[in-house]
């Protein structure tokens, strides 16, 4: 090939290679402003949507264990103590708009999904990245801030939700089981995998995210 | 959509595009909609060659916008909003990119195929992976100028200034990344680019 032929071969390169399809605008703008609704209002920190491990990436905090533990303890307390949705006053008061919690659900699913998938494959070895479990936390927080949030009115989605959130927690507490001990992360691991074959979460959630559907409600 | 190389913001546009970050630094959402509404499309156009998969381009992008709006207040003016914008898209592509790694994820998305607009592609799939290969295959420092220069029409002021470098720099990466797809490519595509 030839000087000559260079242009050529930068415009089929352009059409070519990793040709960008239409921007996302709106579904970008609704992630977009509820991270920057995060960073402005002055309610607890929800950590932002972020990429595969980006977020997460790096060694477990010790704090992060203790969180997601008081996290699961609050859980546990609250479905026993409350049987319906429980309005956070708090977050209630600083409730998004409908479109801006669509996004932000869809987008958690996929962020979710993208987890369950590497971690599903990953349990055949039994081992856990350390970064998915601060990861998993990240999740799970999220998720339960999405329930909190009295704006999941739909009861398919808040069903999966619940369900995304049962296995995050086993998730994290298979993160955080020593080291050393790969028999017991092992069990944690597929206990975690069990539950969520049992209820079709991944596919539930594709489904979920890809169409929306489901999600109307929320 | 390659934006003309030949563009440069006006100097209303530049006054314009100041108002409108000092509004959005004082928490203005309308401002900072408009700017990413001028802006939008460019960076996520990047950072989809730059990923090659859309759950990735989207990510950069939203981070880029996010990563703006936290750091509003270090925007002196000193050069244009987009400018500044393109150093953040850059470097969170770039950061991105070698934390998750280009390849495994594109192909992960080009086995759904579903990002592919079949009425569009010119070359049967044997010589688009060849020519996949040979852009993939390029050191990071010639690929991002390639992509940046040639598939998206940036002005290697434009480049120089988001990837930190002199513009001398920046042409000279391009020389090199175009040399060598043509050793890479050979005689492959000359039936192609007729």
């Amino acid at each position: 090939m030839t000087h000559e032929d260079m242009d050529p071969l930068v415009k089929l390169t352009r059409e070519e290679y990793n040709a960008p399809p239409e921007t996302p605008r709106e579904e970008m703008w609704a992630v977009i402003r509820a991270g920057m609704a995060e960073r402005t209002a002055d309610v607890v920190p929800i950590r932002r949507a972020r990429g595969w491990r980006a977020a997460f990436a790096g060694p477990a905090p010790g704090w992060a264990a203790a969180a997601a533990a008081v996290l699961v303890l609050g859980i546990g307390i609250g479905r026993w103590t409350s049987p319906g949705p429980g309005p956070d006053a708090t977050l209630t008061a600083a409730a998004p708009d409908e479109d801006v919690m669509l996004a932000a659900t869809r987008d958690h699913l996929r962020r979710t999904e993208s987890l369950l998938t590497m971690v599903q494959s990953d349990s055949r070895t039994g081992a856990v990245d350390p970064s998915v479990g601060v990861w998993a936390g990240g999740l799970l927080t999220r998720t339960r801030l999405l329930l909190d949030a009295n704006s999941v009115e739909d009861p398919t989605t808040r069903e999966l939700l619940e369900d995304v959130e049962l296995v995050l927690m086993q998730i994290v507490g298979a993160a955080h089981v020593d080291g050393d001990d790969g028999e017991r992360t092992r069990s944690e691991l597929t206990l975690a995998i069990q539950g969520m074959d049992d209820k079709n979460v991944l596919s539930r959630m594709q489904v979920a995210s890809a169409t929306g559907v489901g999600l109307a409600g929320t | 959509m390659v934006e003309s190389s030949d563009e440069r913001p006006t100097q209303h546009a530049i006054v314009n595009e100041l108002e409108l970050v000092e509004q959005a630094r004082n928490g203005s959402e309308t401002a900072f909609r408009t700017l990413y509404d001028d802006n939008v499309d460019r960076v996520y156009r990047l950072s989809y060659r730059m990923a090659g998969n859309a759950d990735l381009a989207r990510d950069f992008t939203q981070d880029t916008f996010l990563r703006a709006w936290e750091r509003l207040d270090q925007f002196r003016g000193d050069s244009a909003f987009s400018t500044w914008l393109h150093t953040i898209a850059v470097k969170t592509a770039l950061n991105g990119l070698r934390k998750h790694g280009r390849h495994g994820k594109r192909e992960a998305e080009l086995k759904d195929g579903t990002h592919m607009a079949p009425d569009r592609r010119r070359l049967d799939p044997l010589a688009r992976d060849r020519l996949r290969g040979a852009v993939d295959g390029l050191k990071e420092i010639y690929r991002t100028v390639f992509l940046m220069h040639d598939l998206e029409g940036y002005t290697h002021p434009e480049i120089a200034a988001a990837l930190g470098m002199a513009e001398g720099t920046s042409k000279a990466r391009l020389f090199r990344a175009r040399e060598q797809l043509r050793n890479a490519l050979g005689e492959e595509m000359r039936e192609y680019v007729r």
